[in-house]
């Protein structure tokens, strides 16, 4: 079985800082009970040599009736002295160190015989007779000192620490590339910027300095762009202005008409193209409460004014936060582009069940292929069917109603309708 | 002998001053160009002119403050028309706020200037309004509703915008503009063909009908407009000129 990496930052660092400290905590700790086993073996066997010579010396001095009296005093956690033969066993297979120290201690004085008692825990007894021929036996039970019962509670407690150190680290480490991950989705270098905090450890005030950086080099090319739109377009109204006004003066001609034109669509471009910096560059609009059926009822009777075939379906009753001017403009522009490929347009107003409102711009014009339907919005881009000069636009109406349809937190999608013609779908946040 | 307009033409672009001079003559009008702020103060001082078309955007004062100039002293009553290259609803909203009658955006044909010229000409000479909008006083006030003057909406008691069409707004403001007076059908036709005149042609009793809808006035018991059997109708409750406010 192939095992899953964790997906999250998070949990692989916390994984790995873990396993570190558990492994890195594991080792010290046998390494620590190894020494500690080594010493104690040392101290005991070096007091095990002389204790045993001691005592075996003292029982060989001692009156055979007074040795018993004294098995008491001699007997220690670990072995203890039996005056007789001993228990019967096995003979020893491999030589515990025990055994060695006993016969470094009085094996030269006294002949050994060890046996071997099986059992759950380890269990012998040697055997040797004193200098009257009465026999001892020095009963082994080896053990170590066991473990103090705080020390698993002790362990428990450092892995409960290890644990709360390794959320704080990972935590400390992943909050700001959380917080700096939010700025740049929430980065909108249209609205005031929203700076990151930039205290906090060396490397984060450094990514927050940068990306504050950032924001603000964004917006200043936003700035640089809009300006240089505006720029042109201004700078070229002048002679623009001057060639409508020489034109005129001309006598009537097809000339004239076609000059006429031309300066028409110029013009237009022009326009287009500083509401199409502003658009995106542009939130300078402040929101306000505004009646949506008086206001669609308006736009609606200006074109009626002008002799337009516009017709408004539907009513909402609802008052609605939002840029006027923005919306009016999105509804404008859409429906300039229904009639101009349709020659009259629709507007239907509904609120949606989930709360939220459609405007929806209708024609019965020849739509939009349904593989350009995405394309369209893009700035300057034009259908094949609009791209003959006598339809063709500037290819940024559509792009404009789109970047202002977001920046009042809506949403525009273009479809087909059923029997020909568009639908432009704008909806709005209830 | 018969009365010749004199328009007075300021703008920086000589050329542009002289083409609309020369268009403006040739279409019968009498017609005085200079460059900028400074001529036309000395040459108002010794000729009054019947209206100014300001250009906006100029060296040195610009059409705003020429304007708000004018609108202080003693040529308050010339009706002034501004020509601005500035592509903003806001923008060209702000030189009716300064007080302007009119405005034409640039790039502009001669015709539709011409067409604006004498459109002004004639309602400020029919009736002259009784109120001034200024910049600081924008909002008229009248029954529960506000009329923002410079975003050209009304405004609820709770300050919800209700928005006009271009006609709607220009007959209540001739409405505001002449409160408990009776106006007829002409007149108000006549005012009210401000900007569109040659596109403009619904009946005025479809466009107050709509306008008493738009103030939700039972059109049975009107409270704002009142109908004048066999002579027109007057806008029946005292309008006030409130100081800026959102």
């Amino acid at each position: 079985m192939k095992l899953q990496w964790p997906r999250t930052l998070a949990s692989r660092l916390s994984l790995i800082f873990l396993i570190g400290l558990i492994l890195a905590q594991a080792l010290s700790f046998g390494a620590q009970y190894y020494e500690r086993y080594e010493s104690a073996k040392d101290t005991m066997l070096g007091n095990l040599e002389t204790d045993v010579s001691t005592s075996i010396a003292i029982l060989n001095r001692l009156p055979a009736p007074e040795r018993a009296g004294w098995l008491q005093q001699l007997e220690r956690r670990n072995y203890g002295y039996l005056l007789n033969e001993g228990s019967p066993g096995t003979a020893m297979g491999d030589t515990p160190i025990a055994v060695t120290s006993i016969q470094d201690a009085i094996g030269k004085d006294y002949p050994l015989t060890v046996t071997d008692l099986p059992g759950p825990q380890k269990h012998f007894q040697v055997h040797l007779k004193l200098a009257d021929g009465s026999p001892v036996t020095i009963d082994v039970r080896p053990a170590m000192v066991p473990l103090s019962p705080w020390l698993p509670i002790v362990l428990l407690g450092q892995l409960a620490l290890m644990l709360a150190c390794t959320w704080l680290a990972v935590r400390i480490a992943i909050r700001p590339l959380t917080r700096l991950a939010l700025a740049s989705e929430t980065l909108d270098p249209n609205t005031h910027a929203v700076l990151l905090d930039e205290t906090g450890p060396t490397e984060v005030a450094h990514a927050a300095r940068a990306f504050n950086a950032m924001q603000a080099r964004i917006a200043a090319y936003l700035k640089e762009r809009m300006q240089l739109l505006a720029a042109i377009s201004h700078d070229l109204q002048t002679p623009i202005t001057r060639m409508k006004l020489r034109a005129e003066f001309m006598d009537d001609s097809t000339e004239k008409d076609k000059l006429w034109n031309d300066l028409g669509e110029m013009e237009h471009l022009v326009r287009e193209g500083v509401a199409y910096a502003r658009s995106i560059h542009g939130a300078t609009e402040e929101a306000r409460r505004t009646d949506l059926d008086s206001f669609l009822d308006s736009l609606v009777f200006d074109y009626q004014d002008m002799g337009k075939d516009v017709q408004l379906n539907g009513k909402t009753s609802a008052v609605i936060d939002t840029r006027p001017h923005a919306l009016r403009r999105v509804l404008v522009n859409l429906t300039d582009n229904a009639l101009k490929f349709a020659g009259a347009a629709e507007l239907q107003v509904q609120t949606l069940a989930g709360g939220g409102l459609s405007i929806k711009v209708l024609d019965r014009g020849p739509g939009i292929a349904e593989d350009e339907l995405a394309q369209v919005m893009e700035p300057f881009y034009r259908v094949e069917s609009s791209r003959n000069r006598s339809t063709g636009g500037t290819g940024l109406g559509l792009a404009i109603a789109q970047q202002l349809a977001l920046a009042i937190g809506g949403a525009l999608t273009l479809s087909n309708r059923e029997g020909g013609g568009l639908c432009a779908d704008l909806r709005l946040p209830g | 002998m018969e009365h010749v307009d004199h328009i007075l033409i300021v703008d920086d672009d000589r050329e542009i001053r002289e083409l609309v001079g020369n268009y403006l003559k040739k279409n019968g009008l009498r017609t005085t160009v200079v460059a900028d702020g400074r001529q036309m103060r000395s040459f108002l001082e010794t000729t009054p002119v019947d209206l100014i078309v300001l250009d906006i955007m100029m060296p040195g004062d610009d059409g705003l403050v020429l304007c708000r100039e004018l609108r202080a002293g003693k040529h308050k009553a010339t009706p002034v028309l501004m020509l601005t290259a500035r592509n903003d609803e806001t923008d060209r909203i702000i030189g009716l706020e300064m007080g302007a009658d009119d405005y034409l955006v640039k790039p502009f044909a001669a015709r539709e200037l011409l067409a604006r010229i004498n459109a002004v000409l004639r309602r400020t000479r029919m009736l002259p309004p009784n109120l001034v909008v200024t910049e600081s006083g924008r909002l008229l006030a009248f029954g529960r509703w506000r009329l923002d003057t410079s975003a050209r909406h009304l405004l609820d008691e709770d300050g919800t915008m209700v928005a006009l069409s271009g006609a709607e707004y220009r007959l209540l403001r001739v409405f505001l503009d002449h409160p408990q007076r009776v106006l007829n059908r002409d007149q108000l036709l006549n005012l009210t063909q401000g900007r569109d005149a040659d596109l403009f042609d619904r009946s005025i009793d479809l466009l107050v009908s709509r306008l008493r809808q738009r103030l939700l006035d039972d059109a049975r018991e009107p409270a704002y407009i009142k109908t004048v059997r066999s002579e027109g109708y007057v806008f029946s409750l005292p309008v006030e000129v409130l100081g800026a406010s959102s």
